[in-house]
């Protein structure tokens, strides 16, 4: 590894924001779970969820200033989206393809987050173009003196995409304030990162482009913090790009439309269960004295509420009307 | 090439070469030089389109050649390579049949762009025009050499610009997790037309990319032919034995414009250019055959004398042969019924 951060502190968050993080990613839990039960009740069309991903995406995220900064996740980043302000409602609202779905009026498939006021930047299909996109948005951010930075999510598989080196080598030559994020889970859908790459940890190869890369424990919430921390200082300070690897595992299938069994076993995915982000940051929340393990029930329970709130709100909501189908497609008058 | 009395020396490592060898190398970067400028010759005169020539990458590419076996091993080369193509044995007539365009010209019939080099039996591969779309061909041609066991091996050249599309990432990719005998050689001369490479990339070295697909990647001295063969050498003995790709940056200097439509006054300095003269890579090895005793004066004449007799000769036949005939346009376009 290029550099494992330690298990660190608490990075000088207090009782709140320590909690606040458990609670986004608890919460980045349940809606994907309720999405992925709500597709298979026949109600939402598709579902592609986070579950094992959340201290990845929680951690990262929670290192931005939301509104400023600017997020290009990919279609997994259920955490980011919530941790940036997005709500459960949101979410359903566009799993359901609801009129009012923020992200595009019910239009675009689901996951494809976006919300002008958080300055979440809609992804497009093909993997990997947010890469550049983001890079565009640092350069921007630089040429007019502003100190907003980007971040930007990929897979592992995604890394293999051209777009990505090219993302790369911009950002290395003209210094952008970006930070690319790759969630390794170890899986293009069903190819094994040995199958996709022959070395090991793929944040070595910042060192190509002149910035740093660092590789982290993506299952522990507060070394993924501190990670992305660094980073978005370092942006900034206007020194640059980083690539933060989180290595993690995903705890479902790909999506609601592919069956893992296919591709690992049931061992390997109980092996990863045992490191489950949430149950591991709870422990951390516990021996720590941050928090009883009544005080995150409590949590829990306002999550689900939260998400259970938003479900039945989303499910009664009604669809888009017909006529607006070209709404947003062509310039209006 | 035949092997002969090998030349030794206490300072100068020739890499096992024997002193026809050696010889030959000079011969053919001479041939390449004079190539470059008869084309360029040609095209001011208006009788050729376009140029993309090879004048400082002499070394580069006759160096790698030297490490192959034509006929045997693959090459996807770019535009500029006309020195690399006549190391492997096309023949000045044929450069110059594309250059003009003429029905023979074995590269196209005529029909695509000068510096587009293709020989059937060479395995020299036609490049498409965007840049770097010649690098995943050559993984491919390197894994099918791989699933059929045999020990060919497959090269492709590009420059320092052509290192920043995304072909060249998904190629060393692929190329590393299928452990491709595949040799990617940037023709590194400091400038993407007129972009210079610090503004092209923010590392000096582009062979530290290697690293991140789990090959080796080698920096050589482009100019120093004996040291880009010895880097060629060893990538080739790698890839013949299985153990998959190697990236050779060979530092060099393009000691003429891009190409004919091109200025390089607006984006250099006549100082570096001067600079990158004194060490041009002809005469940093007509000095290294002096020192072993290889060359002199006369020998040195003898393979001028060679080299222009045969660019002239090339010159004639392809400005007398004739055009292709309009007839002949859709050759090789669509399948032709039998």
């Amino acid at each position: 590894m290029v550099s494992v951060k330690e298990v660190p502190g608490a990075m000088g968050l207090g009782k709140e924001q320590l909690l606040d993080l458990y609670y986004k990613m608890f919460l980045a839990r349940t809606v994907g779970q309720r999405e992925r039960m709500l597709n298979r009740m026949g109600k939402g069309p598709f579902a592609v969820t986070g579950e094992g991903h959340e201290a990845a995406q929680v951690g990262t995220a929670y290192a931005l200033t939301p509104g400023k900064d600017w997020a290009l996740p990919y279609y997994r980043d259920i955490g980011v989206a919530l941790t940036l302000g997005m709500t459960a409602r949101d979410l359903l609202l566009a799993h359901l393809s609801r009129a009012e779905a923020i992200e595009s009026g019910g239009r675009n498939m689901p996951s494809h987050f976006s919300h002008p006021q958080l300055r979440i930047v809609s992804g497009s299909a093909p993997v990997a173009t947010q890469l550049p996109h983001a890079v565009g948005v640092a350069l921007a951010a630089k040429l007019r003196g502003l100190d907003e930075v980007a971040i930007t999510y990929v897979g592992d598989g995604g890394t293999s995409v051209g777009d990505v080196h090219e993302a790369f080598n911009f950002a290395g030559v003209h210094k952008c304030p970006v930070i690319f994020v790759c969630e390794n889970n170890q899986y293009a859908i069903s190819v094994k990162w040995s199958e996709q790459s022959a070395v090991q940890d793929v944040a070595l190869r910042a060192a190509g482009y002149g910035f740093p890369g660092v590789t982290v424990d993506g299952n522990d919430v507060l070394a993924v913090y501190s990670a992305a921390r660094e980073a978005v200082d370092r942006a900034r300070r206007g020194e640059g790009a980083t690539f933060i690897e989180a290595k993690t595992y995903r705890l479902v299938p790909h999506t609601s439309d592919d069956d893992d069994r296919r591709y690992r076993t049931a061992e390997e995915v109980a092996e990863w269960s045992k490191k489950d982000p949430l149950v591991r940051y709870k422990a951390w929340l516990e021996e720590h004295g941050v928090a009883s393990a009544r005080e995150i029930e409590a949590l829990q329970t306002r999550a689900l509420e939260e998400v259970d709130e938003a479900t039945h709100y989303a499910e009664s909501a009604p669809p888009p009307d017909p006529a607006s189908a070209v709404l947003h497609v062509y310039a209006d008058e | 090439m035949a092997r002969g009395r090998v030349v030794t020396s206490e300072k100068i490592d020739t890499v096992g070469l024997s002193e026809d060898q050696l010889l030959d190398i000079y011969y053919k970067m001479k041939l390449g030089r004079a190539m470059g400028e008869r084309q360029r010759l040609l095209q001011r005169m208006g009788k050729g389109s376009i140029t993309y020539s090879c004048e400082g990458h002499e070394g580069v590419q006759v160096g790698m050649a030297a490490a192959m076996t034509p006929g045997k091993d693959w090459l996807f080369p770019y535009y500029r390579d006309t020195a690399f193509v006549l190391a492997l044995g096309m023949s000045p007539r044929d450069v110059l049949m594309s250059f003009f365009a003429r029905g023979g010209d074995i590269n196209s019939g005529g029909k695509n762009m000068p510096s587009h080099f293709s020989s059937v039996p060479l395995r020299i591969v036609s490049e498409g025009a965007p840049v770097a779309t010649q690098v995943p061909h050559a993984v491919g041609a390197a894994l099918a050499a791989k699933i059929r066991g045999l020990d060919e091996v497959a090269v492709t050249t590009f420059g320092d610009g052509g290192s920043s599309p995304g072909d060249v990432h998904e190629s060393m990719n692929f190329a590393g997790v299928h452990k491709c005998p595949v040799i990617f050689l940037c023709e590194f001369n400091y400038f993407a037309i007129s972009v210079a490479s610090r503004k092209q990339m923010a590392v000096e070295n582009v062979a530290i990319r290697a690293a991140g697909y789990g090959f080796p990647g080698v920096t050589v001295d482009g100019n120093d032919v004996l040291a880009m063969y010895r880097a060629a050498k060893e990538a080739v003995e790698r890839a013949r034995a299985g153990e998959g790709a190697t990236f050779i940056e060979a530092k060099t200097y393009r000691l003429v414009p891009h190409s004919s439509d091109d200025d390089d006054k607006r984006y250099r300095t006549a100082e570096a250019l001067e600079a990158a003269t004194k060490n041009e890579p002809i005469a940093r090895f007509a000095e290294t055959l002096r020192k072993l005793g290889a060359l002199d004066d006369s020998k040195d004449e003898e393979i001028t004398a060679r080299v222009k007799s045969e660019v002239d000769d090339a010159t004639e036949w392809a400005e007398t042969e004739p055009n292709p005939t309009p007839e002949e346009a859709l050759r090789h376009v669509y399948v032709e019924e039998k």
